[in-house]
């Protein structure tokens, strides 16, 4: 019975993320097409925890859905003034010739994919096996946490430098000697006082939790990049409220925070390195601190290039005082 | 088939229907919508294969997708910021190739 519930279960929500996946596709309106994509982040979210992945639903639900569609929006505001599209001058038959080859290479990826996977076989051990048998030696209790910060650590350092690398190469894109333009996001009589001290309330609330997600990330679902994800999600709320506005620059503070997580990370690699050991091979007695060290710093590294990725400004800065209602 | 069959199929199917948008839509948000469908079908792959033994959950996709997730906003930052530039400077929001923009 419980089986056939979860039968019931897994289909509607294969057939939910297929439609909506359709959705984004084929709906017309741009603005439709990136709330869509929000729901699918969501859905998948839901899919993830069916899937005994719990870690991947939380970072999907707080990055995948939440800040990707936040970036999503703002870049939406931006372009909002983009005009109806103009109507076709080709020729129907060219333009139905070409998306009928296009369906074909769709229609073509499917089944070329749908014929592997049921093939594949399943594996006799792989490296999951050997680091779930080496758990012990990371002083995480972990799997997921253990994976991303010791067996795998290298992958997560360059991850930082590709996170660092986005946030400089979007500041350079986007600045330019023009002057600045408005803010899309006017706070001028835009938000009651309601909203105000409905943030005030939550943003302790939310790092709290983020320092709860970071703490457990030793022993179950959570870790650097759900908690860096929520305080970013903070981040966008002071943002959109006013709380933190652009600045032309960053402080250093904002610079330090950046690259902390680099930084910090290189160089326990090095220590280790140069301990005698291979690089980022922490010693066993030092490796539940050093984890959680180079994820503290991951965690406030991930959040803000978030935030200022979604501010579209190089730097953050409070309202001066008598600007705050 | 079981439930990471399931699911397989349907990351093959998300894979297809985004591969057709990334095709067909001239618009560059909407080509940057797909892209990132067609990451997560490949990730929802990779986690339902994790799944294959009932007895254990293999933890190196799930944190190889976690990094995956992380990267992919990276990148879709990166490409929305170019996209915003491309409209302040010319007023389109498509590659010149594609002739509606």
């Amino acid at each position: 019975m419980t089986e056939a519930f979860s039968w019931v279960f897994d289909g509607l929500l294969v057939i939910a993320l297929v439609i909506v996946a359709a959705r984004v596709v084929f709906t017309p309106v741009l603005f439709k097409a990136i709330v869509m994509f929000i729901v699918f982040g969501l859905l998948m979210a839901i899919a993830w925890g069916r899937l005994d992945a719990p870690h991947v639903a939380l970072a999907e639900a707080a990055i995948g859905a939440g800040i990707t569609g936040a970036l999503l929006l703002a870049a939406y505001s931006d372009l909002v003034s983009v005009r109806r599209r103009r109507p076709h001058l080709r020729p129907r038959v060219r333009v139905l010739r070409r998306h009928a080859f296009f369906a074909a290479s769709a229609a073509l990826a499917f089944a070329a994919l749908a014929l592997v996977l049921l093939q594949v076989p399943a594996p006799e051990s792989g490296a999951g096996t050997l680091a779930v048998a080496n758990l012990d030696a990371t002083g995480v209790a972990e799997g997921v946490t253990a994976v991303l910060l010791d067996f795998r650590a290298y992958d997560t350092l360059l991850e930082m430098a590709v996170l660092l690398l986005a946030v400089y190469g979007a500041r350079a894109v986007l600045v330019t000697d023009s002057e600045p333009r408005p803010d899309p996001w006017p706070t001028e009589g835009r938000h009651g006082s309601m909203v105000a001290a409905l943030v005030g309330v939550l943003a302790p609330l939310i790092v709290v939790t983020a320092g709860y997600l970071l703490w457990v990330g030793a022993y179950g679902p959570g870790g650097a990049f759900q908690a860096g994800a929520v305080l970013a999600a903070l981040g966008v709320l002071l943002r959109l409220t006013g709380r933190l506005e652009p600045a032309a620059a960053s402080s250093w503070p904002q610079r330090l925070v950046l690259v902390a997580g680099l930084i910090v990370f290189s160089l326990v690699g090095l220590a280790t390195l140069f301990a005698g050991g291979t690089f980022l091979d922490y010693p066993e007695a030092w490796a539940y601190p050093l984890v959680l060290l180079i994820e503290i710093a991951l965690t406030v590294s991930i959040a803000l290039p978030l935030i200022l990725l979604f501010s579209g400004s190089p730097g953050l800065a409070t309202p001066a005082p008598e600007d705050r209602r | 088939m079981t439930p990471p069959v399931l699911y397989a199929l349907c990351a093959a199917a998300i894979f297809g229907i985004a591969v057709y948008g990334l095709l067909s839509r001239p618009h560059l948000v909407r080509r940057l919508l797909a892209l990132n469908m067609m990451g997560v079908a490949v990730f929802l792959l990779l986690v339902a294969f994790a799944r294959r033994d009932p007895e254990v959950t293999d933890p190196v996709p799930h944190a190889m997708v976690l990094t995956g997730i992380v990267i992919a906003v990276s990148a879709t930052a990166f490409g929305l910021a170019l996209v915003r530039r491309l409209y302040r400077d010319t007023g389109r929001t498509g590659l010149s190739e594609s002739r509606d923009p």
